[in-house]
């Protein structure tokens, strides 16, 4: 049965050496979880690459398309000569194409954090209710009861305040 | 409560300010509810019932008649829209800079935004007078053919604004995930549930916190040029028409600056108040109205020199028409309000070269009030004072608005004011992992503190 372990930390530093030990002992699918955004994460864990920009990038992409398109062919569709000018009139048209190019960005870069985040997330996973308070928490899944010890060992070596085991039954 | 202006906030803890924000949210006194009664009761009064009876007799209720046929309703949506200005994109213009003065005030001032642009969308349907086709401005496939024309500045406003609202509100609510979770955490019952729903099982790990880092930084660059693209089209509105003193390139530039200018000023009303109700006060400090003051007085002189320019131009222009349009702005049947837009929005705010002016509270709370006042009056003159003087004499008129135009005008204050007083209550009023951000990370000690004080 696997169980997760989760150390409790008073400060972002040895929440972070404690990760990087954990690390190096052979642990993987570590997660650090803190009340604010900590600084040095990537160099402990690796770099994190975020695909949110190409959500972006195609969303305003497909927004400035689909908004000319949009004025544009209501213009073909239902002509309205005005003096001879042309039935694409280019400045007003240009406007149509910058709004809804910014809002389908909008849109996609939401899109893009919601999955690339894994969030909306309503199941039970694992979390310490400190840790949005003034905790920084690491934790990681363990296979067995020996797999357990030595993380535990870890994390207190580093200077946990506390240590859980938050069970797969429990989640 | 007067404490030093330099680094108050470094002596809280991380306790401090989590207790501070959920006691806003979860301890509500009698007070509140008075406010909130006397506000909601005074929309439905002032508001919507002087609405109703419009609907009931027809758009003739208002004031609006030939040739001002345009008015209060239009000042007012031109005012709401330049009042939600500064919010978003101060908020994102000082995100991007990393001003970190700008946590413990940007969640309410983004509130402004998204609540001025629902008070601006309603007063479209207040003025359209027959709100029940509003639907024909949206570009829908219908069985009528009708489709709108995108020539027109009246359908960029329909795309402008409708984004900027669907931007502005995705960005409060993506900035204040995090902060849903903490009051999870910490409420129970129909709250916990709320709460729950709108923190998305946010846990607050490394990985959530950089997909939020980029996507927050990414909507933050998307927002500004939308911001600033919104109050161009509102303002041409007005200069794509062919009305002296309406038609001027300037209006732009002069629109923008005139909305983030009044956003600023109503950012400064709002944090006095949100101060002062909700206990704030060790969270929104002198610093935060010495900066927004600085911010003020820069943009009053931008303001008082587009001005200027506006006059040049029409007095440059050498035509009879425009001659008689900055006669009568200067000097005719509204001149009075003309001046006092200029005492309010001009030289008053001079007196904000002062630091002790700019540090001093109640003086800044009456300043940003008239230069609000100020701003409402130049919203109002612009289309006034021009509509009264097109081209022949036989055309000329003035325009009074109604009691039922005054008495909306007064009501959507106390619409804004009831939206504002339910966000408090619902929203984190002020960011708590970003003013966390703020303090001194607890630091790696052998004996460590009692849990409470890491700072």
């Amino acid at each position: 049965m696997t169980s997760n372990v989760v150390g409790l930390f008073h400060d972002p530093e040895s929440a972070l050496t404690a990760a990087g030990q954990l690390k190096g002992a052979g642990f993987e699918s570590l997660e650090i979880m803190s009340p604010v955004p900590i600084h040095g994460v990537e160099e402990v864990l690796g770099k994190k690459k975020s695909v949110i920009k190409n959500f972006t990038f195609m969303g305003a992409l497909i927004g400035g398309i689909s908004g000319f398109a949009l004025a544009a062919g209501t213009a073909i569709a239902w002509p309205h000569p005005v003096g001879g000018r042309p039935i694409i009139t280019m400045p007003p048209f240009l406007i149509i194409t910058y709004e809804l190019t910014i809002l389908f960005g909008i849109l996609a870069t939401v899109l893009g954090f919601f999955i690339s985040s894994r969030l909306p997330a309503f199941r039970n996973r694992v979390y310490v209710p400190e840790s949005a308070v003034d905790k920084f928490v690491v934790t990681a899944p363990c296979d067995d009861a020996e797999h357990f010890k030595r993380a535990e060992a870890i994390l207190n070596d580093a200077g946990a305040e506390q240590v859980r085991e938050i069970g797969g039954s429990d989640l | 409560m007067h404490r030093p202006m330099t680094t108050e906030t470094f002596k809280l803890g991380y306790n401090d300010i989590h207790d501070d924000v959920i006691r806003s949210i979860v301890k509500t006194g009698p007070k509140y509810y008075i406010a909130l009664a006397t506000a909601g009761g005074t929309t439905l009064l002032c508001f919507f019932f002087p609405w109703f009876y419009q609907l009931y007799y027809g758009i003739g209720a208002a004031g609006m008649n030939h040739p001002g046929v345009w008015g209060t309703y239009l000042a007012s949506f031109i005012f709401w829209i330049g009042l939600s200005h500064s919010g978003t994109l101060l908020s994102c213009v000082l995100h991007l800079t990393n001003s970190s003065w700008r946590k413990a005030m940007y969640r309410s001032a983004e509130a402004m935004t998204l609540f001025s642009l629902v008070v601006a969308a309603t007063y479209v349907m207040v003025h359209v007078g027959r709100p029940w086709f509003i639907h024909w401005a949206v570009p829908y496939p219908n069985q009528m053919e009708l489709w709108p024309n995108f020539r027109s500045p009246l359908m960029f406003d329909v795309m402008a604004i409708a984004t900027y609202i669907t931007g502005s509100t995705i960005f409060i609510y993506m900035g204040s995930i995090p902060d849903f979770a903490a009051v999870r955490d910490r409420t129970s019952g129909w709250r916990n549930t709320m709460y729950t729903l709108l923190s998305l099982g946010w846990r607050g790990t490394d990985k959530e916190w950089h997909r939020l880092h980029w996507a927050y930084t990414f909507l933050a660059v998307l927002i500004i040029p939308l911001a600033v693209s919104v109050h161009s089209i509102v303002s041409w509105d007005f200069a794509m028409s062919i009305v002296p003193s309406l038609h001027q390139t300037i209006f732009a530039p002069y629109f923008v600056v005139g909305a983030i200018y009044s956003g600023t000023a109503g950012i400064v009303t709002v944090m006095f108040v949100l101060r002062k109700s909700m206990g704030f006060e060790q969270y929104i400090t002198k610093l935060h109205f010495d900066n927004l003051g600085k911010l003020l007085l820069v943009l009053s002189l931008i303001w008082t020199y587009i001005n200027g320019v506006e006059l040049f131009t029409a007095w440059y222009s050498g035509t009879s028409e425009e001659y008689e349009a900055l006669n009568y702005k200067l000097f005719g049947y509204y001149s009075w309000l003309y001046w006092e837009m200029i005492i309010f929005c001009a030289v008053l705010p001079m007196l904000m070269f002062s630091t002790r002016f700019r540090t001093s509270f109640v003086p800044m709370l009456i300043l940003s009030i008239a230069i609000n006042i100020g701003m409402y009056t130049e919203r109002f003159l612009i289309i006034a004072t021009s509509l009264s003087r097109q081209y022949l004499p036989d055309a000329w008129g003035t325009y009074v608005p109604s009691p039922v135009e005054i008495s909306i005008m007064l009501g959507s204050f106390a619409l804004f004011t009831t939206l504002f007083l339910v966000f408090v209550k619902i929203f984190p009023s002020v960011s708590m992992y970003e003013v966390k951000e703020t303090m001194a990370t607890p630091k790696m000690e052998p004996a460590a503190p009692a849990a409470g004080s890491p700072a």
